[in-house]
């Protein structure tokens, strides 16, 4: 081994990998071998220095990400997935954070304009609307470029709008904070910590999301309001085309003119319209975020006694989030407003068949929207992932 | 070699999907697969942290195919030496290395100058490290930040124990001579 210098093992002899008779062969040689020794200094210093190199400690926020995006794959996994418009028969608290979907409604133009506006870029461009708006903690007067992993985060006194490619556009209210996690061809995605967000998107389904602590948001070409409070809840409001709320496999559909809640470790509530009665919302409230049994009966007999007929959009919801004889006063309800179609049975109803409540629904949706029900197609295709390849292919070629 | 910084409980109940469990993975390993994501990438802390968010969502999914301890560390330095490795192949270049970290404040001035000087020779380090080829500087972040053996190192990077050891030969001679400057610090004999 030791036939000529020895060199090649100097850094296996400062770390110790040679065996006990190499090593001290290596030992004796450099005593006698000028160059050798010379050269084995050289590699000690530099043994030396690559020992003084620092850890560096990541960041808490990355464990929040990660659990958004496992979250994300065990609803790609699980087959309780409901096809649009049906829920799994027992939705079930969870306690960590969810993601919301939103779906647009696409046509062949908006299909052409969102494959062309969506470019891959590494940053989304922000126009400072008012104050003193910061991107990673400094200002950045009037235009400035919010990289992916960096915060926007306005005071009381300061406004922003962040352009979304050329799929829409964000307004983003004082004392808010907003971080870019993703900006892909297939995905955009933001975080709102706190505080609220306006969204105007014009993009195929599952383009635009927005990550909250209680709920994510999946964009179907629509425009929305989001508002995140210091607890983790939220407040959706949509004000043209649907929008998607989901945590694990509890999901809510908002249309226009309609509004839901989402709580940390409970997910959306169930959508209602605004122009309901404070009454009713309050009772709402008592079926999906309050805990007695014999106050969530009595709420359901108060929202079944105060609906009207687009008040089918909370009526439809809750058959899945009720059970038992509750779920036949609901279905009963809404029979009064809408008829069962020809192929949907009491029967298939009562026991959550997806198909059927997605027919149903669309027999529905006509008095939720006036003339703009949602497309056939996503109810028929939708389904919460990542497939977005294939779902923008659903919709044909411009 | 290597120390399995957790126990076989908890590799066992990340297989079988315990969040809790895969959260107690996360925090034990968080830092040394940032450091190597982000000595890797010259610094760039949003790649760094894209490329640990991958490395443990890969390590989540693919868990189950762990059979026992001594697969677990090398498996995991594998991920992310392969998802570094890819991310040169895309990027092709050498970012601009970023500050990382600030020096600890201390009270005591001989203490204060002490520590000055250890930061600056950590960031001339740093420098340094960005310098290297990547063939030369994995082996060294596997080293020095992950406490990998020559085998262990081989077997992260599909390579032989004597390519670990001219590898590393390699690096600490161009790191000695890009540092030669450095050779005073008493910091360093210590």
């Amino acid at each position: 081994m030791f036939s000529n210098h020895v060199t090649s093992d100097a850094s296996a002899y400062c770390h110790g990998e040679l065996s006990v008779d190499d090593a001290r062969k290596f030992a004796e040689h450099i005593l006698v071998c000028s160059k050798c020794r010379n050269e084995f200094e050289q590699i000690k210093f530099g043994v030396l220095l690559a020992a003084q190199l620092p850890a560096e400690k990541a960041p808490d926020y990355i464990w929040s990400r990660l659990e958004t995006q496992l979250e994300r794959r065990q609803i790609q996994d699980s087959n309780q997935l409901p096809r649009r418009g049906t829920f799994p028969s027992r939705l079930q608290i969870v306690a960590i954070a969810a993601t919301l979907l939103i779906f647009s409604v696409v046509t062949s133009l908006w299909y052409r304009q969102s494959k062309i506006g969506v470019i891959k870029q590494s940053f989304w461009q922000v126009t400072n609307l008012d104050g003193v708006p910061k991107i990673a903690s400094k200002g950045f007067g009037n235009n400035g470029r919010l990289g992916v992993g960096q915060w926007l985060e306005t005071d009381s006194k300061s406004r922003a709008q962040i352009a979304v490619g050329s799929i829409g556009h964000v307004e983003i209210d004082p004392n808010t904070r907003v971080r870019l996690l993703e900006t892909e061809p297939t995905e955009h995605r933001l975080e709102l910590a706190e505080g609220k967000l306006s969204a105007r998107i014009w993009a195929p389904p599952r383009l635009f999301f927005v990550d909250t602590p209680s709920a994510v948001a999946a964009d179907l070409g629509c425009a929305y309001s989001l508002e995140v409070g210091k607890d983790g809840s939220s407040m959706l409001r949509v004000t043209s085309g649907w929008v998607e709320l989901q945590l694990k496999d509890r999901e809510s559909i908002v249309p226009a003119g309609a509004a839901c809640e989402t709580r940390p470790g409970i997910g959306p509530g169930t959508p209602y319209f605004e122009d309901c009665s404070p009454y009713f919302r309050a009772q709402l409230i008592l079926i999906d975020f309050g805990h007695g049994l014999d106050d969530r009966t009595l709420a359901l007999t108060n929202i079944l006694n105060e609906s009207r007929p687009r008040d089918t959009l909370t009526l439809w919801h809750l058959l899945s989030r009720v059970d038992g004889t509750d779920r036949e006063r609901v279905l009963e309800k809404i029979e009064g407003f809408v008829p069962l179609p020809p192929d949907v049975t009491r029967e298939g109803i009562l026991r959550l068949d997806s198909d059927m409540l997605a027919r149903w629904r669309v027999a529905l949706e006509g008095s939720w929207q006036g003339n703009m029900a949602a497309p056939k197609k996503v109810a028929e295709d939708w389904k919460i992932g990542n497939g977005v390849t294939r779902r923008m292919s659903n919709f044909g070629s411009p | 070699m290597a120390q399995l910084l957790i126990d076989e409980p908890v590799i066992e109940a990340c297989r079988r999907g315990d969040r809790d469990a895969f959260h107690t993975l996360f925090e034990t390993y968080k830092d040394k697969v940032f450091s190597i994501a982000l000595y890797s990438t010259g610094g760039d802390r949003a790649f760094a942290e894209d490329i640990t968010q991958q490395t443990f969502l890969k390590l989540f999914t693919a868990i189950q195919q762990f059979r026992g301890e001594s697969e677990f560390t090398t498996w995991l330095y594998r991920l992310v030496v392969n998802a570094c490795m890819d991310e040169q192949r895309r990027r092709k270049r050498l970012l601009p290395m970023e500050a990382i970290t600030a020096p600890v404040q201390v009270a005591d001035k001989a203490l204060q100058e002490s520590q000055f000087v250890r930061n600056e020779v950590a960031d001339a380090v740093r420098s340094a490290i960005k310098e290297l080829k990547p063939k030369f500087r994995l082996p060294i972040l596997l080293k020095y930040i992950e406490g990998l053996s020559y085998e262990e190192i081989a077997e992260v990077m599909g390579c032989s124990k004597g390519t670990v050891a001219s590898r590393l030969n390699r690096g600490h001679a161009k790191l000695a001579k890009r540092l030669a400057h450095m050779s005073d610090y008493a910091q360093l004999t210590d």
